[in-house]
């Protein structure tokens, strides 16, 4: 059993999402902002992270993106918006899911990611 | 020459008819005076002629006139260079006029500077346009982005309540129609602001997931647009063709295709419908139709009526051959 990290400031869909982790045997911290997920990074043992790219009033979730990709742990974007991603996130180079989208296929694709990273 | 004979006169009746404003400034003489200017100058200020003369072009500017485009003005005078920018400018009663500023030199025989010639275009309609244009993206992009989260709430929704009832199947089954729906509105709320919606784009958003290398599904279209409320129906009867393909047709193994192909057509009784063909080949081998009883069929099938449209339904051997006929009112 693993540890995820849900980055998304929608309660309903980050319950989704954390009942879709456990669905797959696995386990999920959710964040509302960025300094939740990185005192999250913090504690350790994140093994991979669904990030909700727009946080509200213009806040995106770059600094834990950044802060990730510097620790090697695997994450995908989650996001409404692909044209405002493609404006604010271009440099990460991280797998891009178009809400919406069923839970099970987002943690699919993060585990499918984590796959191909081992 | 005899045209540099006539020139004085000439210009003068050209500069009295022509609806551009223009003026000359002196740059020999302190601070660049304005020494001529035409009828549609005057119009376009508000200032007559005597208030106009003698003053250098900075009295247009304003509070919210750019800086940065009057510098360029000031190093083209500096450089004497061809300069066109767009600024704005204030008339004698205050009100404000997008100006597009065409500015350059003038030489005389002797390749001796000896004015600078300036004309003026209101382009306050352009500019307006412009940023009502602009404002309608953002928000048609808005409200674009807002209805995905609501679809992925309304998902969220419907699985915890499926799972806290025990009823998964379900709400999975409820979840993939729901995103479905909202995929085919993707294109419709991306450009909220024409009114009609691209067909193709709309086949496509909701295929996409059935299609994530993007090689078994083959759209073919014409840029074929018809109203929102067509949509829905389409949507979800895509959707179960897809996942009627998935579980059992020709996408369910490694090497099979589906194309799909569009088009405004006359339907039996004349009305002018949207034809959409789905053609399956390389599945597995079928013999005959499936039971189709209790599948999502019946629910495109009635959604479709509801429309006044209809589904045919083939089961050739290598794949299933199906037609979608809705009519539209606008074509």
């Amino acid at each position: 059993m693993k540890t995820f990290l849900v980055l998304e400031d929608e309660p309903l869909i980050a319950m989704d999402l954390k009942f879709a982790f456990e669905d797959a045997g696995h386990e999920a911290v959710t964040a509302v902002d960025n300094e939740e997920a990185l005192a999250c990074i913090e504690k350790g043992n994140i093994a991979g992270a669904i990030l909700d790219v727009s946080l509200g009033r213009g806040v995106t979730c770059k600094p834990t993106a950044n802060r990730l990709l510097r620790d090697g742990i695997p994450f995908v974007l989650h996001t409404g918006d692909l044209n405002r991603v493609g404006e604010h996130l271009r440099e990460i180079d991280a797998p891009v899911i178009a809400k919406p989208r069923p839970a099970d296929d987002v943690v699919a694709s993060l585990l499918n990611l984590l796959k191909e990273a081992a | 020459m005899g045209f540099e004979g006539a020139s004085g006169l000439l210009f003068e009746q050209a500069m009295a008819q022509t609806r551009m404003a223009v003026c000359l400034t002196d740059p020999n003489l302190k601070d660049d005076p304005i020494v001529f200017c035409n009828e549609a100058f005057q119009r376009l200020t508000g200032y007559q002629s005597e208030e106009i003369l003698g003053r250098n072009c900075r009295f247009l500017q304003g509070p919210d006139t750019d800086q940065a485009q009057v510098s360029k003005i000031r190093d083209a005078i500096r450089a004497e260079e061809v300069v066109v920018v767009e600024l704005l400018n204030y008339r004698k009663d205050g009100s404000t006029f997008w100006n597009t500023l065409h500015l350059g030199p003038i030489y005389d025989a002797n390749g001796k500077l000896t004015y600078f010639f300036g004309s003026q275009w209101d382009v306050t309609d352009i500019h307006q346009s412009r940023s009502e244009e602009r404002h309608a993206k953002a928000l048609a992009r808005e409200i674009s982005h807002r209805m995905k989260n609501v679809f992925a709430v309304i998902g969220g929704i419907v699985n915890i309540t499926g799972r806290a009832m025990d009823a998964r199947e379900v709400s999975r089954r409820i979840n993939e129609r729901i995103q479905a729906l909202g995929r085919s509105y993707e294109p419709t709320l991306d450009e909220a602001v024409l009114g009609t919606i691209h067909v193709g784009q709309a086949i496509r958003s909701v295929l996409q997931p059935y299609d994530p290398e993007g090689d078994r599904i083959r759209f073919t279209g014409n840029g074929v647009r018809t109203e929102p409320n067509a949509i829905s129906a389409i949507g979800l009867t895509l959707h179960e063709l897809a996942t009627n393909a998935s579980k059992y047709g020709a996408l369910s193994n490694e090497n099979g295709t589906v194309d799909i192909a569009w088009k405004h057509v006359k339907d039996k009784l004349g009305r002018n419908s949207l034809e959409i063909e789905w053609k399956e080949r390389g599945g597995p081998v079928l013999s005959g139709g499936p039971d189709e009883t209790g599948t999502g069929f019946d629910i495109a099938d009635t959604l479709l009526s509801h429309s006044r449209g209809m589904l045919e339904r083939s089961w050739e051997s290598d794949g299933l051959r199906a037609t979608i006929i809705v009519p539209v009112s606008n074509s």
